[in-house]
């Protein structure tokens, strides 16, 4: 049996986890540096010692669009979780609990098997004629497309650990199916649930594709702001750097709060009896 | 009309029929136990009654109420599930609470009506627990404790000692049954175990392939089983079986004895001659014998059952008492002769008793 109890044993752990922690925070590490770098240097990724300037952030929080498309991303972002869960959990629990042909469920990632180039000109049609293209709407649309597909299935595992017999108890005891279904087993699979919205969310928050398409002045997203510093004088690094950092913290702190109903839930331990 | 009553019930899922047409009556404050091999549609009956299925024909009444297509929830009925279905993500005192809240009582009566069904099952110190927290033993209790509080007109049971170890499951038999004679309430419960039938039941329901094939009392389907499958299905060890034919003169030839007595078998009538393991006393001389090479013997305590394989290789059990186990264990060869009035006689190709 391998052991970390002997030394060397735990000499090569160390600098297993020294290894992938290099190979995973190397390029935040990077981006840092990058946004930190004065204009004078841009361009020049292989140079690491610079005198530090507050320029790239200064510009982007304080004289750019960035923090009106950071609420417009919150925005296309929380609503999409919000009505993926509200369509997501009834059509999971359907699902879980449908005793016909069990291949069904499948049926709920053909959407997902899609490549976004063939969806995304209906889309744009569609939402042309609905006079929607440049709105947020027209994006939470886009992306329920594909969000609420991940997350159904990602709840049906959920539904499934819930025992039949659990909401048939409820009812013995006097509420109706529906009822049961939002008092008993929205509260035991409630880990799946917020697993799933955060799932959800980071879909939704990092999605470039749509957005670029479908937005455009107001409407734009982060994704699509840091993308515009990408322009045809060259790549601006400093502020896309910025814009990048900015977008990965919201991703952060909620896989921190999520991480152990993540694991949970993957486990296959959501209910515990 | 009876408390229950179950009027022709049918049910089918797809083209497959679980019940093929069910009648049973429960009188009130009646402990009835369904009973019977795995698929035989018990549970499927009790699924029935509480309304988590619809019927595909017939009728059930409770309390002379039709409540055949009544919402479970309409139908007044307590149910206690084989894995417990305690909210998880409650406490003991709010899984009690919780059906008493859809009837919309006062929280001060709920408190009231919990705290003595908790003190009744001494679960009073679980109370603020979740039922992750509790043991098998201790989630039994509470899921019977959020039963009795409602005060139904009808108690289910889904095999509800099934994950119990044996130890608890004898104790809990004892606690249910001074629970339901104490709120003279009235009981359907399944279950496959034939014991757990015998000792709790003021009523046995054995079903068979969708359909009741005896309904009594424990001595009734002990005594006269009906056909040979309940007879097979009854009592511990089984009933040995040997094949025998009539003959004209009203006996039974089988390959273990001629057996006689039985004006009513016609000549040539292939039947099953059964017969006890606790029925078989150790044969005096001179008696019709049925006998045995003894092949290994298990002492139980006072008792003791002694298997045993005739010179034609039948197989056959015998239950004895200790003094003459310890005679028989070290013998070769025994010698037994059937309890007066203990044969039990089945028609071969109908299985029915004659």
């Amino acid at each position: 049996m391998f052991s970390f109890s002997s030394r060397s044993a735990r000499i090569a752990a160390f600098f297993a986890i020294a290894v992938a922690l290099l190979i995973v925070l190397f390029p935040f590490v990077w981006v840092f540096l990058e946004s930190i770098k004065p204009a004078s240097f841009g361009g020049k990724p292989d140079v690491w010692l610079f005198p530090p300037t507050s320029d790239n952030w200064n510009n982007v929080l304080l004289q750019s669009d960035v923090p009106a498309n950071i609420l417009n991303s919150f925005v296309v972002a929380f609503s999409t979780v919000a009505i993926a869960l509200l369509v997501g959990c009834p059509a999971a629990y359907a699902f879980s609990r449908f005793r016909g042909y069990q291949g069904a469920r499948y049926s709920i990632l053909a959407a997902e098997m899609m490549p976004p180039a063939i969806l995304i000109l209906p889309f744009f049609l569609v939402l042309y004629h609905l006079q929607m293209i440049d709105s947020l709407a027209g994006v939470i649309a886009a992306h329920l497309s594909f969000v609420v597909p991940v997350v159904t299935w990602f709840l049906i595992g959920f539904f499934d650990e819930v025992p039949r017999d659990l909401e048939n108890q409820a009812m013995v005891d006097g509420y109706t199916r529906f009822q049961a279904f939002y008092k008993v087993i929205l509260p035991a699979v409630r880990p799946g649930i917020g697993a799933a919205g955060v799932f959800g969310f980071v879909l939704s928050w990092n999605d470039l594709f749509y957005a670029l398409l479908l937005t455009g002045g107001e409407s734009r997203t982060l994704p699509v702001a840091i993308a515009g510093y990408w322009t045809f004088r060259g790549v601006d690094m400093g502020k896309m750097a910025v814009a990048i950092l900015i977008a990965v913290i919201p991703v952060l702190i909620l896989s921190f709060f999520i991480q152990k109903h993540l694991v949970r839930g993957i486990g296959g331990g959501a209910v515990k009896y | 009309m009876s408390y229950v009553s179950l009027q022709s019930i049918t049910k089918k899922f797809g083209d497959v029929e679980i019940l093929k047409g069910v009648d049973l009556e429960i009188e009130h404050h009646q402990f009835t136990v369904l009973l019977g091999p795995s698929g035989c549609g018990k549970s499927t009956t009790l699924r029935l009654v509480a309304g988590l299925e619809p019927v595909s024909g017939g009728k059930i009444f409770i309390d002379e109420r039709d409540v055949t297509d009544l919402e479970p929830r309409e139908r007044d009925i307590a149910m206690v599930f084989q894995n417990y279905a305690l909210y998880p993500t409650m406490t003991v005192e709010q899984n009690m609470s919780f059906g008493l809240k859809a009837q919309n009582m006062p929280a001060s009566d709920i408190r009231t009506a919990v705290h003595n069904a908790a003190e009744l099952l001494g679960i009073t110190p679980l109370l603020a627990r979740k039922p992750g927290e509790l043991s098998g033993g201790q989630q039994q209790r509470v899921a019977i404790g959020r039963a009795i509080v409602r005060q139904p007109k009808l108690f289910l049971f889904d095999e509800p000692l099934s994950n119990l170890d044996a130890k608890l499951r004898v104790e809990t038999r004892s606690e249910i049954l001074s629970l339901h004679q104490r709120l003279g309430a009235t009981t359907i419960y399944v279950t496959h175990d034939q014991e757990e039938a015998m000792t709790m039941a003021d009523k046995i329901v054995i079903m068979n392939q969708g359909q009741i094939e005896q309904q009594g009392t424990p001595e009734d389907v002990f005594f006269r089983p009906v056909s040979r499958m309940v007879a097979g299905f009854i009592g511990s060890p089984v009933m040995n079986f040997f094949n025998g034919v009539g003959t004209a003169n009203g006996a039974i030839e089988t390959q273990v004895g001629t057996f006689e007595g039985f004006p009513q078998i016609r000549a040539g009538q292939k039947v099953e001659v059964g017969v006890r393991p606790d029925d078989l006393i150790p044969a005096e001389k001179g008696e019709t014998t049925i006998t045995g090479k003894v092949l290994l013997s298990e002492l139980l305590g006072v008792r003791a059952i002694i298997h045993l394989k005739t010179q034609h290789g039948l197989a056959f059990k015998a239950v004895v008492d200790h003094e003459i186990y310890r005679d028989m264990k070290s013998a070769d060869e025994a010698s037994f002769t059937v309890r007066d009035g203990r044969l039990h006689v089945f028609d071969s190709e109908s299985g029915k008793r004659i």
